[in-house]
């Protein structure tokens, strides 16, 4: 383990935003932390980064032989979330700036610049003022400066914001490249596709508790859907005989016809099928692995639903 | 890379955000080249040889070539020389008036408006002045004693009180102007500075790099280099200005015998640590600025001048209780002492104390601004209120 944070708790006035959260990073993993707005990603960052401390609980990073209570700054590439560089700076200067203060002299520098911006078609302009490019390329130049001094932990929070999809397909390749160079990364983002490429473990977080946590068959099996099955038969079923034969499985009747049924895996495909096919005729089956952005939605609602009934 | 490195870094980079070598230049330009329109100007009327020609119709008034006039008793009547004049034949016409109150009195008429009417005027007035003696029978002695009937030399029983000959205050007051202008160009730009990087979002980046007292010494350290250039580029230009009318203009050998170069180490000692100080406060409000244009703590940043003001209100009195106080206290030490100085002896152990009462302050100011700018980070986009920042002082 890299990071371990261990029933740590960050208070602002009254408000908990980080509740009793426990959970590890691995050296050279892709870690994603997800979550709705206001769900506490951005407090555990800060505490992560050093520019908080939580109020209960700890937090160890293993870095050159020694545990620190944060990573340590030469250890870190950040991209926070309210991020920007000196606009009227040219790329070069920005980025040769920040090298600077992460005692990288300008030969080597200019090199790693120049393999990053070549990445991403912004080597042709690094005389440039920052505030002449667009919104998505200034973006990736924050994503080289995080990186720049290639440190052993790059967290990067929304780094596909503000990008089209053939940028946040770079972004994808970018971050895979740190993979393969050694480094831990913690991102947090919003676009599951992409996470769902990328990330070897995630944390799924809402109201400042972890929800989910683990690779994605983890996820799944936490949620306990991993595949959903819509079966469509070509008469009417009955309803009792159906509550009947799905006993061991969780569905939904869409209509007095149609089903869907989720399964925690695939294996469990077989004996679902059984119990359908004494229902009658199936006229159309569908089978689909539930990807992560739906994986997120169930396990949201269902974590917002057992808070409400707390509440009650 | 040490912090001590990293310090250097950024004032480096803060220096060289404000510093336009082409704007300095184009400045410096502009200055040359008024100077050498005042140059051409005051050769064009310095080497001008042709008299303005003034017709007088007076029967005993002033006759023949006084400076740069030539009068000349008209032959005709006010009406001719007026055409006269409207052809530019010549310059004035000078008639005399009835006396009033023993006073001689005259019209001029002229084209329009020149500037060499003021110079005809002391010319009467010269040669008036001149008649009037010599019909009273007074000597130039006698006129003298009129002029300036008192003539009073001050001596002090305070042995301190330093005699006028040996008065510095004209170094000392300079000293203080300097480090108004010090500080005005600190203020403007670090307060730029500071909540411009906040505007820009770079300080996250930036504190994920170092630490907040770095990231403050190095942004006071630049800031002060920047002022002792606009210090040191005023005082040039001052010195210049005055060689260039003194010695250019007037043809007078460079006079800077009212410097007193013996004090001069100590008052730029004291306008450094002043520069500082007042830098580290600002950087410290500046720092606890989230928006500036809706935070009402910009107006705190005009405080560092407080000192200057006192002093200057003050200085009249330097051996008095209120100098004494000014000169010791340590938030306006920098800029009482050293007037102090210029006006009366100081022993070197009240210079030392005021020089370590500044010292210890400066770095106070300097760990309040590191402070308030981890508050900042900290309280992450909120402003904070008085309550936090006293908090956070005195933690």
């Amino acid at each position: 383990m890299q990071i371990t944070i261990n029933n740590v708790v960050k208070r602002y006035a009254k408000v908990e935003a980080v509740k009793q959260l426990s959970f590890s990073v691995q050296q050279g993993e892709i870690f994603a932390l997800l979550g709705p707005n206001g769900a506490g990603k951005s407090s555990l960052v800060r505490m992560l980064v050093g520019f908080t401390h939580p109020d209960e609980g700890e937090i160890q990073v293993q870095f050159n032989d020694q545990i620190h209570s944060a990573i340590p700054g030469e250890a870190l590439g950040y991209l926070p979330e309210d991020r920007g560089l000196y606009a009227e700076k040219t790329l070069e200067q920005n980025l040769y700036y920040f090298a600077q203060l992460h005692g990288i002299d300008k030969k080597e520098a200019t090199k790693r610049m120049d393999h990053w911006l070549e990445k991403f078609d912004l080597l042709d302009r690094k005389d440039q003022a920052l505030k002449t490019l667009s919104k998505g390329n200034q973006q990736k130049v924050q994503l080289v400066n995080a990186v720049l001094h290639q440190p052993k932990f790059v967290i990067l929070d929304e780094p596909f914001s503000g990008l089209d999809p053939i940028n946040q397909e770079k972004v994808v390749v970018f971050l895979s490249e740190l993979k393969q160079q050694g480094m831990t990364v913690i991102l947090s983002a919003h676009q599951m596709s992409m996470v769902e490429k990328l990330a070897d473990r995630m944390l799924l977080m809402n109201q400042g508790e972890a929800v989910l946590y683990g690779d994605l068959t983890q996820i799944q099996q936490q949620v306990g859907v991993g595949t959903q099955l819509t079966v469509e038969f070509s008469a009417e079923f009955n309803v009792q005989k159906l509550s009947l034969a799905l006993n061991n499985f969780d569905f939904e009747a869409l209509s007095n016809n149609k089903v869907i049924v989720n399964l925690v895996n695939t294996s469990q495909v077989n004996e679902a099928l059984t119990q359908l096919m004494t229902l009658g005729h199936i006229d159309n089956l569908e089978s689909k692995k539930m990807d992560l952005h739906q994986l997120y939605l169930k396990a949201i609602s269902d974590h917002q639903g057992a808070i409400q009934d707390d509440a009650a | 890379m040490t912090q001590l490195n990293k310090t250097w870094l950024v004032a480096k980079w803060e220096f060289m955000h404000f510093f336009k070598l082409k704007q300095e230049l184009i400045g410096k330009a502009v200055m040359l080249l008024i100077a050498l329109m005042v140059f051409f100007w005051h050769n064009s009327q310095g080497f001008s040889t042709q008299k303005h020609k003034v017709a007088v119709i007076s029967e005993t008034s002033i006759m023949g070539e006084f400076e740069l006039f030539e009068f000349n008793k008209a032959s005709l009547s006010e009406a001719e020389l007026k055409e006269q004049l409207n052809n530019e034949e010549i310059d004035a016409i000078l008639v005399e008036q009835a006396m009033e109150n023993s006073i001689a009195t005259f019209k001029l008429y002229s084209l329009g408006k020149h500037s060499w009417q003021n110079d005809l005027i002391n010319v009467l007035n010269t040669y008036y002045s001149a008649k009037v003696t010599q019909n009273l029978g007074l000597t130039q002695q006698q006129l003298n004693q009129i002029k300036n009937p008192v003539l009073i030399s001050n001596h002090y029983l305070d042995t301190k009180v330093k005699s006028e000959d040996k008065n510095s205050s004209e170094t000392a007051v300079g000293v203080l102007i300097l480090i108004g202008l010090g500080i005005f160009v600190s203020f403007a730009q670090i307060f730029v500075s500071i909540t411009g990087e906040k505007q820009q979002r770079v300080t996250e980046q930036l504190y994920a790099c170092m630490d907040s007292q770095t990231w403050v010494d190095g942004k006071i350290l630049g800031q002060m280099l920047l002022a002792l250039k606009a210090m040191t580029s005023s005082l040039i230009s001052i010195v210049l200005g005055f060689g260039f009318f003194q010695v250019i203009l007037n043809g007078q050998t460079l006079d800077l015998s009212f410097i007193d170069w013996s004090l001069l180490p100590w008052f730029l000692l004291f306008s450094v640590l002043g520069l500082y100080l007042a830098t580290a406060f600002m950087a410290a409000i500046a720092a606890a600025i989230d928006d500036p244009n809706h935070s009402g703590k910009t107006s705190f940043m005009m405080l560092p001048l407080v000192p200057m003001i006192l002093t200057f209100m003050v200085m009249d009195s330097p051996s008095g209780l209120a100098m004494t106080v000014l000169s010791y206290f340590p938030l306006t030490a920098f800029a009482a002492m050293p007037v102090k100085m210029a006006l009366i002896e100081v022993s070197v152990w009240q210079t030392l104390l005021a020089i370590t009462s500044t010292v210890i302050t400066c770095w106070y100011a300097r760990r309040l601004a590191g402070k308030m700018f981890k508050m900042g980070m900290v309280m992450y986009g909120k402003e904070p209120g008085y309550k936090e920042m006293f908090k956070w002082a005195i933690s």
